[in-house]
């Protein structure tokens, strides 16, 4: 299989000319498609910093990222909002939702974004929120919706853009045991029957259970790498 | 959906925008006020001027004007206003002598203006007789009487049916004197010319100057005044060997009072706009800095600074768009009922009147300015919105999205 994400001796250094924090350091990371892959390290291990340097949120201070063979490093910022719009989901660890819009119609944004036309996208948000369990909080504003429910909508959201992968960061982070498996059902589910990539990271050893690669950070460095 | 994602943003919090749109309505307001009681002033003013003064057009002999010499009458003056008042376009006619001189009472002596005019005449040209406060505007029945204004009168003292004495120069050059008798004393708005004009009736003044059928000034109102400088144009080109002055050309300072006018208007909404323009941007920049990890999340999904760009742009254009109407029906009310009953301004009437201006305002509300005052806030609203906006597209997604 091919690798969608390829990173080479990837380093992210904050604070380089006062105090320099290298919280991501030589990190060569390959994922293929189809993997359900967790992100785990104790907190401040650079979990955070590698997803957004995965995922073209910023931008590293040495190696490089490459998507589907593309370096998304040499991009210009403008260029990766466009990328991120066409090739990466995003489900963050809250405020993922427009408060003023409604579940549906959060899940549209992103297709109107990609200028996709108003019946497929009723459609399609239809279909998706349907997939996550919300086909009756349709036209709820996530003021309405439960943590849970929430983060259901913003996978349901990340779909919607048919991205090549998803990324999450700590998406249970703020969710009780029970929404927990259940969002984590819903992505293996996905990831099993639409063979759709996730990445996440989490503190969670539940969560780490049902991933079928582990990959640990401490420091900013890969520790250990392990298929289960 | 930008604009449904806009407009909802708007009502998030619901106080701050009200305060907004309230403050857009009353910004408004108060510079379609100014502007409606500086034009009915000035229209007020002009009127005024037009009717007591200046009527709408004048005819002089091209000489009389530099020095007002007696002799400086109108060829043939009576032949022409006997066509003009068979013109369409004429109301009225008033043929006039004018001259100055001294008149003085038992007790002291002024300079004025003498007018010598046919009442009946005059009566349909200037609103002086409507002014007459005491007495009559010519009884018509006796010899040399005068009407003065209170000012003079008071100045003077000298009441009803006292008597005066006018001397001026006659048509040959002789130092001449009559005694008069005040028919009637007037009160118009402008104290300045009741202190300097006095009316006197033609014949009995042109029997004292000597002039005959001679005529000085010939004063028209046109039955529609906003045709005056078409009609002049004619006149003008008719009576080749006479001056043909409108109501501008005969007082410059009228034309140049209306450009001032105009002028503090803009300077005035300007300000009221630039008062506005920081309530926006103080609005906006708080709207943008709560919502910065919503920002973020949105550039990290995908929305680029275009949009992210336009969107606040329109929520500010939204918010000021609600305020227009509200300003504009605020007007509408608050103006449309003043400029039936009028602003009492008679606690300062005192320095008002000196300078020609009535008691009362009548402020005059223009169709037209709606538009330009409209745009020019909308145009406030954009400008406003730009330094929010430009700070909204400096979040670092990664960064905004992890603020706590
Ligand atoms: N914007 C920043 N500026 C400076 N240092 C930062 C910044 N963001 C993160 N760091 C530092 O970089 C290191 C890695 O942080 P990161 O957030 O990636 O860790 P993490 O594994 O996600 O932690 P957690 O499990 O607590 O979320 C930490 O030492 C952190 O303090
Ligand atoms: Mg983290």
């Amino acid at each position: 299989m091919s690798n969608i994400i390829e990173s080479h001796n990837l380093s992210k250094v904050y604070n380089p000319d006062t105090i320099p924090v290298n919280a991501v350091s030589g990190v060569d990371l390959k994922v293929e498609e189809g993997e359900f892959t967790a992100l785990v390290g104790p907190s401040g291990s650079g979990k955070t910093t590698l997803l957004n340097l995965i995922g073209g949120l910023d931008y590293p201070t040495g190696g490089n990222v490459k998507i589907g063979g593309i370096d998304i490093t040499e991009m210009s910022e403008n260029k990766l909002i466009d990328f991120r719009l066409k090739n990466i989901g995003f489900v963050f660890q809250a405020y993922n939702l427009i408060p003023v819009l409604t579940a549906s119609e959060n899940v549209e944004f992103v297709m109107l974004l990609q200028k996709t036309s108003k019946n497929e996208r009723e459609k399609r948000a239809i279909e998706l929120l349907t997939e996550v369990g919300l086909k009756d909080k349709l036209n709820k504003r996530p003021s309405e919706l439960s943590g849970g429910q929430q983060q259901r909508v913003a996978v349901a959201r990340a779909l919607a853009s048919k991205p090549r992968f998803i990324l999450a960061d700590e998406p249970t982070a703020n969710l009780d045991s029970k929404s927990t498996e259940n969002l984590l059902e819903i992505m293996a589910k996905l990831n099993i029957e639409d063979k759709m990539t996730f990445i996440f990271s989490t503190h969670d050893q539940r969560v780490i259970d049902k991933a079928r690669r582990v990959v640990t950070l401490v420091d900013g460095k890969i520790v250990s790498d392990v298929k289960q | 959906m930008l604009f449904k994602i806009a407009w909802r943003n708007i009502w998030r919090n619901r106080t701050r925008s009200i305060v907004v749109i309230a403050s857009v309505a009353v910004g408004l307001f108060a510079g379609m006020f100014m502007m409606a009681f500086f034009q009915g002033a000035v229209n007020q003013e002009i009127d005024s001027m037009v009717e007591t003064q200046l009527s709408h057009i004048q005819f002089h002999n091209p000489a009389f004007i530099d020095d007002k010499d007696v002799n400086d009458t109108i060829a043939n003056g009576r032949a022409i206003i006997n066509k003009l008042k068979n013109d369409k376009d004429v109301k009225a006619v008033s043929g006039r002598l004018v001259t100055t001189g001294m008149i003085s009472s038992s007790s002291t002596a002024s300079g004025v203006e003498i007018h010598g005019v046919v009442p009946s005449d005059e009566k349909a040209v200037s609103s002086i007789s409507k002014d007459v406060i005491v007495g009559v505007y010519f009884t018509g029945l006796k010899k040399n009487e005068i009407v003065i204004g209170e000012k003079l009168a008071g100045k003077l003292g000298v009441k009803l049916h006292n008597k005066i004495v006018l001397t001026f120069q006659s048509k040959t050059g002789d130092l001449t004197a009559g005694s008069f008798r005040i028919a009637g004393i007037f009160r118009s708005r402008n104290s300045a010319f009741d202190e300097s004009t006095v009316f006197t009736s033609f014949d009995d003044l042109a029997g004292l100057l000597v002039t005959g059928d001679g005529v000085h000034e010939i004063a028209v109102v046109l039955k529609d005044g906003q045709k005056t400088d078409a009609i002049a144009k004619v006149l003008k080109t008719e009576y080749q060997s006479l001056l043909v002055q409108t109501w501008t050309e005969l007082s410059p300072q009228m034309a140049l009072l209306t450009g001032i006018m105009d002028q503090m208007m803009y300077i005035i909404i300007g300000i009221i706009l630039l008062a506005l323009m920081f309530g926006i941007i103080n609005t906006m920049l708080m709207a943008v800095l709560e919502r910065q990890r919503e920002f973020g999340m949105l550039m990290a999904i995908g929305m680029n600074k275009p949009r992210v760009f336009f969107m606040i742009l329109l929520e500010s254009v939204m918010l000021t768009c609600a305020g227009i109407p509200a300003g504009i029906l605020l007007t509408i009310i608050t103006v449309g009922s003043l400029a039936r009953h009028g602003i009492d301004l008679s606690a300062f009437s005192q320095a008002l009147s000196q300078y020609g201006f009535s008691n009362f305002i009548f402020p005059v509300l223009k169709q037209s300015m709606f538009l330009p005052v409209s745009l020019m806030t909308a145009f406030t609203a954009v400008l406003s919105a730009i330094y929010p906006a430009i700070k909204a597209l400096r979040f670092k997604p990664a960064e905004a999205i992890h603020k706590i």
